[in-house]
């Protein structure tokens, strides 16, 4: 029967040079969806405890999802997992493109990679074949050369992920890349993707996606796609800023609707809020101690959304998107064609580091997406040398004769230079911040902001606490992508599951109300980490949902390309058992939960004295063991109890 | 299901040259086989064999088609959500995406069939659009 998923995976032994394929039970589609909760359940049962990362026990896969292919919007995001290099626990990383069709159309739902290749190789699968091919020639070329070289030779319709020199070199920070430049950035796993000497990822395959009903879930596309198309005039850029110095000011604040969000994203992109958002203490600035006083519109104008979208040749739509949020630009100098920044960039390669030249935001962008290495963990790396170039911690003797001081672009740029090819200096900051401060010493590591060893993302836990609970307790720590106070917002889920807290529409609420850790804020980052697993279960974008799950309705196009007929409280279950399993992979694979706690600073411990974020600290230990209790694991070390376990028919395959 | 080749074939090779994913099988003058785990029902084997010796996924004899004849996609750009799935659904890659006519209007990308001659009038770009913005006429 027709259900959305291709009931196969697809095992490459690299060690071995053995490629086989396996039929997968529907019982797990059932349980985990296919995507990421199918990676989740793959790997929890087949890493061993105590693999190393680098190592041949650790398995890297490409997921796509559920809903991919089927006629559903905002399904193009392929998921790439493995045991983080960087965190030590579960990794996955999410991208767009075309990549995710690509697997499916190949006859799987996933493509995992088991032992180490004892020579550059790539995968190639097509309709009949599926084959290890020799890539000596192309190991060191950037990620866009790479992959133009293999699509140039598998002939047009072919897709492919590569690995640039940075994940090639081990960087601890390095991703996975596909479509000239989109990243699968964070967890390190280009990294993983080095270590088994796998270059790239080459699909040309044509297989049919089949749905249970394609008229059903094309009903609620075109209903999704009407909300989508409605756009109001937001007026210029400007705009933007001071309505950030506004929320900033009033004392309250509004609960927001996603269409508000999804018109911005139409129009600019994710760097609509490039201004915006260090104005109302969003987006962290230098290195984390600064605020909208050190970086203020005069000098975040280096990052106007209007002056970026100037530079647009044509709006980028990511596979079966009606949105079209990312761009194609064109910059003078060497790039002719680049994809334009986006938000997290433009603000960890900018404000972070009080860098005002908008040319190199640009610059730095395409340079680290070509070298795969994650923009938001470089960005803070750097800033993090920078303060400590400040304390005398390191010296112009450390740092090669760079005068690392805030704003400095051309240090800032030699430096990404060298962190790329792990030239001197650089080879110490290429694996992060946190590994850079173990390797420097001297109380370094009073200036790494990580979570679990990985840095977050541009959105300040002290303006939303929401972002600093998920930072820290996500099984992949430090990840923006999953979780807030304003998601929930947005997600609007309590208008399709029972039991979740309300909120009206546009609500004022004073602000002082988010700050309270509270038995209803715990529910919210559950159901926010719940959905989004269910979200990467199906390869949708986080964008999509933030339209609301009325009108991008999820689980009704679930229910629609499988047959099923589920509740939304049993999709969020499944949401449930994939955080779970997640968390239980962590517990064996050694992690403590509380060491995933975001560092202080970005916390407000202490609290800053001055912007927009003035006095406030996150109540992060209530916070955690709040959202613990909310999945039934231990409240004191996090560990999924036994009885939860049960609940959620997690068995433990690895021990029997 | 996929499509089969009857006893009528002559072993021309005609469906086995413009098969898009090379799933026919057979030496000239031979009858040649449908790997039913490769095909992907495009019908294309079926509007060009001479002898009408192709039967679709339900049994029913494909008819030859002079090329001209074939239908071609016709997009609806006020439809267009500009999405791709109708450049990634199509088998032999002949569609792609335009740069915008005014992009201070429409900033987005519109879809195009860039080979014509390579169209193989397969329909996947009309049936996998959510939105009937294409049609094959």
């Amino acid at each position: 029967m027709n259900r959305g998923f291709m009931g196969k995976i697809l095992i490459v032994d690299l060690g071995k040079k053995q490629i086989s394929q396996e039929q997968v039970p529907d019982t797990v589609y059932e349980r985990y969806l296919s995507g990421l909760g199918l990676a989740a359940h793959m790997l929890y049962n087949r890493i061993p405890p105590g693999a190393d990362p680098l190592g041949p026990d650790n398995i890297l896969g490409f997921v796509s999802g559920l809903l991919t292919g089927t006629g559903s919007l905002f399904t193009g995001r392929w998921m790439v997992v493995g045991k983080s290099p960087l965190t030590g626990g579960w990794g996955d990383a999410n991208c767009g493109g075309t990549l995710s069709p690509a697997i499916k159309r190949c006859g799987y739902d996933g493509i995992f990679f088991t032992g180490i290749s004892d020579k550059p190789v790539y995968l190639y699968v097509d309709d009949k074949k599926a084959e290890l091919r020799d890539a000596s020639s192309l190991w060191g070329l950037d990620a866009v050369e790479a992959e133009e070289t293999l699509i140039k030779e598998a002939g047009q319709g072919a897709r492919a992920a590569v690995i640039g020199p940075a994940g090639e070199k081990l960087s601890l920070i390095s991703g996975i890349c596909n479509d000239r430049g989109r990243l699968a950035a964070r967890s390190g796993l280009g990294a993983v993707m080095g270590s088994k000497r796998l270059k790239g990822v080459v699909l040309c395959g044509h297989k049919r996606i089949r749905p249970f009903s394609r008229e059903m879930v094309n009903v609620l596309s075109r209903k999704c796609n009407n909300w989508v198309k409605f756009q109001l005039p937001l007026g210029p850029a400007v705009g933007m800023g001071l309505l950030g110095a506004l929320l900033r000011i009033l004392p309250t604040a509004m609960a927001m609707d996603g269409m508000v969000y999804k018109m911005i994203l139409r129009k600019w992109g994710t760097g609509g809020m490039n201004q915006m958002s260090p104005e109302w203490g969003d987006a962290p600035v230098k290195n984390w101690k600064g605020s909208c006083v050190d970086w203020p519109m005069k000098k975040s104008k280096s990052a106007d959304p209007d002056m970026v979208k100037a530079h647009e040749i044509m709006k980028y739509h990511c596979y079966s998107c009606p949105l079209g949020c990312g761009g194609i630009c064109s910059i003078n100098g060497k790039y002719s064609e680049t994809h334009k920044p986006e938000y997290e960039s433009v603000l960890a390669l900018g404000g972070l580091c009080m860098n005002e030249d908008s040319d190199s935001l640009f610059f730095l962008n395409e340079l680290l997406n070509r070298a795969g290495m994650d923009t938001i963990s470089a960005g803070a790396t750097v800033a993090f040398a920078i303060e400590c170039f400040e304390n005398g911690i390191l010296t112009k003797d450390d740092t090669e004769g760079l005068d690392l001081t805030w704003g400095n672009t051309d240090a800032i740029i030699a430096l990404i230079h060298k962190m790329i090819n792990r030239e001197g200096f650089g080879d110490v900051l290429a694996d992060g911040s946190k590994v850079a401060a173990e390797k420097i010493g001297k109380g370094a590591h009073k200036y790494t902001i990580h979570a679990g060893g990985q840095e977050p993302a541009m959105h300040d836990g002290r303006q939303d606490p929401g972002f600093g609970l998920h930072y820290s307790v996500e099984p992949t720590p430090g990840r923006h992508t999953i979780g807030s106070g304003l998601y929930y917002e947005m997600f609007q889920l309590w208008k399709k599951v029972k039991g979740l807290p309300k909120l009206l529409p546009f609500e004022i609420y004073h602000k002082n109300k988010k700050y309270r850790a509270s038995i209803d804020q715990a529910m919210q980052a559950a159901a926010c980490s719940k959905y989004m697993n269910v979200i990467n279960g199906s390869g949708m974008c986080m964008f999509g949902s933030f339209v609301g799950i009325k009108r991008t309705p999820t689980f009704d196009w679930l229910n629609a390309a499988t047959g099923w007929n589920r509740t939304p409280e049993e999709y969020m279950e499944i949401g449930e058992r994939i955080q779970t399993i997640k968390q239980a992979f962590n517990i064996r694979h050694g992690i403590d939960p509380w060491a995933n706690k975001l560092s202080p600073r970005a916390l407000g411990i202490p609290p800053q004295a001055i912007g927009a974020n003035k006095g406030r600290t996150v109540n992060i230990d209530k916070m955690m063991k709040d959202y613990w209790e909310q999945f039934g694991w231990d409240t004191d070390t996090g560990k999924p109890s036994d009885e939860t376990l049960k609940r959620l028919g997690i068995v433990d395959q690895q021990e029997g | 299901m996929s499509y089969r080749i009857t006893q009528a074939c002559n072993g021309c090779g005609a469906c086995k040259k413009i098969c898009p994913v090379e799933a026919i099988e057979g030496n000239k003058k031979e009858l040649h086989v449908i790997d039913e785990a490769v095909c992907i029902e495009c019908g294309v084997c079926g509007r060009v064999c001479p002898h009408n010796a192709v039967l679709d996924q339900f049994g029913k004899q494909c008819l030859m088609m002079k090329r001209s004849q074939w239908k071609k996609p016709r997009f609806d750009n006020s439809a267009c959500m500009s999405c791709n799935i109708c450049i990634d659904a199509c088998p032999v890659s002949c569609l792609a995406l335009s740069e915008p006519v005014d992009r201070e209007k429409y900033p987005h990308g519109r879809p195009y069939i860039r080979e014509e001659k390579a169209c193989i009038a397969c329909g996947f770009c009309a049936e996998e659009c959510p939105v009937d913005a294409v049609s094959m006429i």
